[in-house]
């Protein structure tokens, strides 16, 4: 067996996903070591207020044992962004985590192309900069000679995007899915029991399923994203959210749902993908059919050439999930990286 | 039921040719009819019937047909089976207000009849859904029967939701 090599990286946002992406590398830092041959040395943390830049590779079991630690730590620098610093460390991969502006895509952005410009690998769980700037964020990194990889921006950390590698001798010809968890929750619970929307979407804010704000969510933009992401990965094409005709769950009613049921019928928030056309809207889906999933799950159905239909379903979102996500992309791009 | 007939040229493998974009579009085929006693300039007409799955019949055919285009397959006449041209959908909003006669008028002047309607609603000028299933003409696709419905839809601010 040849030398295990040495990965450098830094995070970029400490919040549920980064943490939970801190944790799961401690948790499986020797199984990585053991099958996949190399260690990873996190040597920089970026938060809204500052940055613990560590060449020598920061501990992350004190680091984990109290949060406070990461502005107490002696390497922490306050104030210090990202945006300025990238460019002089010297790390392999720049996982990016940050809250992100939904209409912007920033500071996501501006850290991902900055990564790419000093020849850094990038992994990101934001979707917007992809599915407003795909095209521009895929050219950069392929003319830097960079992975760029976000997994856990669709659904994930279920492999809706991966999944490409596996089919590369088929061909997609179809996407229809359900990407949105607090809508599948809302439709679900409305559909059960009877209930009004606005009444199913406050239930399904005190469970936490929703935001407090839920507007990207019930309006159908956060599905449409998803979309334009995994169309563009998955089909080859190369569209922008301005691209896909949306349509929101609000206008569904009890009523709508029960003359759904009496002919056989679901409503569902559908994301389809077909004849180059990207749509968002609530559809009539036959009741045993696969896309009928209840609750918060996720769902993505490719019609395929060869294969016909392949399902993939799973929770679509969670720190651990997305952390997951994140951690598989880093093995990919190693292991497509194997000199550095 | 979906009927196809073709003209195959009278070579070894050509009918493989034919069967295969069906299948790999999910096309369960029922029958397949040679006519060799009609024979003209080393072509064969064939009669081929197959099902397709009813959520993915629009987007199969147009596939089915393209890749025989490819191939240089003559097409000369396909027949979808009036099973698979019932649509069902649901309009929500001011159904009633919006006056449904005339909606269901000028389904009819496009030659989209209305089979089953259901409606559920609370006062008649108060948010109402209707449920219909529509049989549209065998000249007209799926995505021009949505697109006239919208139409309405768009004029009348009604919601569609469709299957």
């Amino acid at each position: 067996m040849c030398k295990s090599m040495e990965v450098k990286i830094c995070l970029i946002g400490m919040g549920n996903v980064g943490t939970s992406f801190l944790q799961l590398l401690k948790e499986k830092r020797d199984y990585i070591s053991v099958n996949f041959n190399f260690n990873c040395k996190l040597v920089a943390i970026f938060e809204h207020d500052g940055a613990l830049i560590n060449n020598g590779g920061i501990d992350l079991v004190n680091l984990l044992e109290d949060y406070t630690n990461l502005r107490k730590n002696q390497y922490w620098t306050s104030n210090a962004k990202a945006q300025d610093l990238i460019s002089t460390l010297d790390i392999d991969i720049c996982i990016e985590t940050t809250p992100t502006n939904p209409n912007t895509g920033e500071p996501a952005l501006s850290h991902i192309l900055e990564a790419l410009k000093n020849k850094i690998n990038v992994i990101s769980s934001n979707k917007a900069p992809f599915y407003l700037h795909y095209a521009k964020i895929q050219n950069l990194a392929k003319k830097m000679n960079c992975f760029v990889k976000f997994e856990a921006t669709v659904a994930s950390c279920v492999p809706a995007l991966s999944i490409k590698e596996s089919l590369i001798g088929n061909t997609i010809f179809q996407i229809r899915a359900i990407l949105n968890g607090t809508n599948n929750y809302i439709l679900s619970r409305m559909t059960a029991e009877g209930v009004s929307f606005s009444v199913a979407l406050k239930e399904a804010q005190e469970l936490g399923y929703a935001e407090t704000d839920p507007t990207l969510d019930i309006n159908g933009y956060d599905a449409a994203g998803k979309l334009v992401i995994l169309s563009n990965e998955l089909l080859g094409w190369s569209k922008s959210i301005e691209d896909v005709k949306i349509k929101g769950i609000t206008k569904i009613t009890p009523h709508a749902l029960e003359l759904a049921k009496l002919d056989g019928y679901v409503i569902k928030h559908l994301a389809i993908a077909e004849d180059n056309d990207l749509t968002v809207e609530p559809r009539l889906v036959k009741r045993d059919s696969p896309l009928n999933i209840q609750g918060t799950l996720n769902l993505i159905e490719l019609q395929t050439k060869y294969a016909g239909s392949i399902i993939l379903m799973g929770r679509g979102a969670g720190g651990f999930e997305a952390a997951s996500a994140i951690l598989n992309d880093l093995i990919s791009i190693v292991k497509k990286r194997r000199g550095f | 039921m979906i009927y196809f007939e073709v003209k195959l040229p009278d070579i070894p493998g050509s009918l493989i040719e034919l069967i295969k974009p069906i299948s790999q579009n999910g096309g369960n085929i029922h029958g397949i009819l040679h006519h060799h006693d009609k024979k003209i300039n080393n072509t064969i007409p064939v009669d081929i019937w197959f099902e397709l799955s009813d959520d993915l019949i629009e987007i199969s055919l147009e596939n089915i047909k393209k890749e025989l285009i490819k191939k240089n397959i003559q097409l000369i006449k396909i027949s979808v089976d009036s099973k698979n041209k019932i649509v069902t959908f649901i309009l929500t909003g001011h159904v009633f207000d919006s006056d449904i006669t005339d909606t269901i008028k000028r389904l009819d002047s496009k030659n989209i009849k209305v089979l089953d309607l259901h409606a559920k609603f609370t006062e008649v000028d108060e948010i109402s859904s209707v449920l219909m299933k529509v049989e549209f003409p065998e000249v007209m696709t799926k995505f021009e029967l949505i697109n006239e419905i919208e139409k309405i839809c768009k004029e009348k601010n009604l919601f569609l939701i469709r299957s």
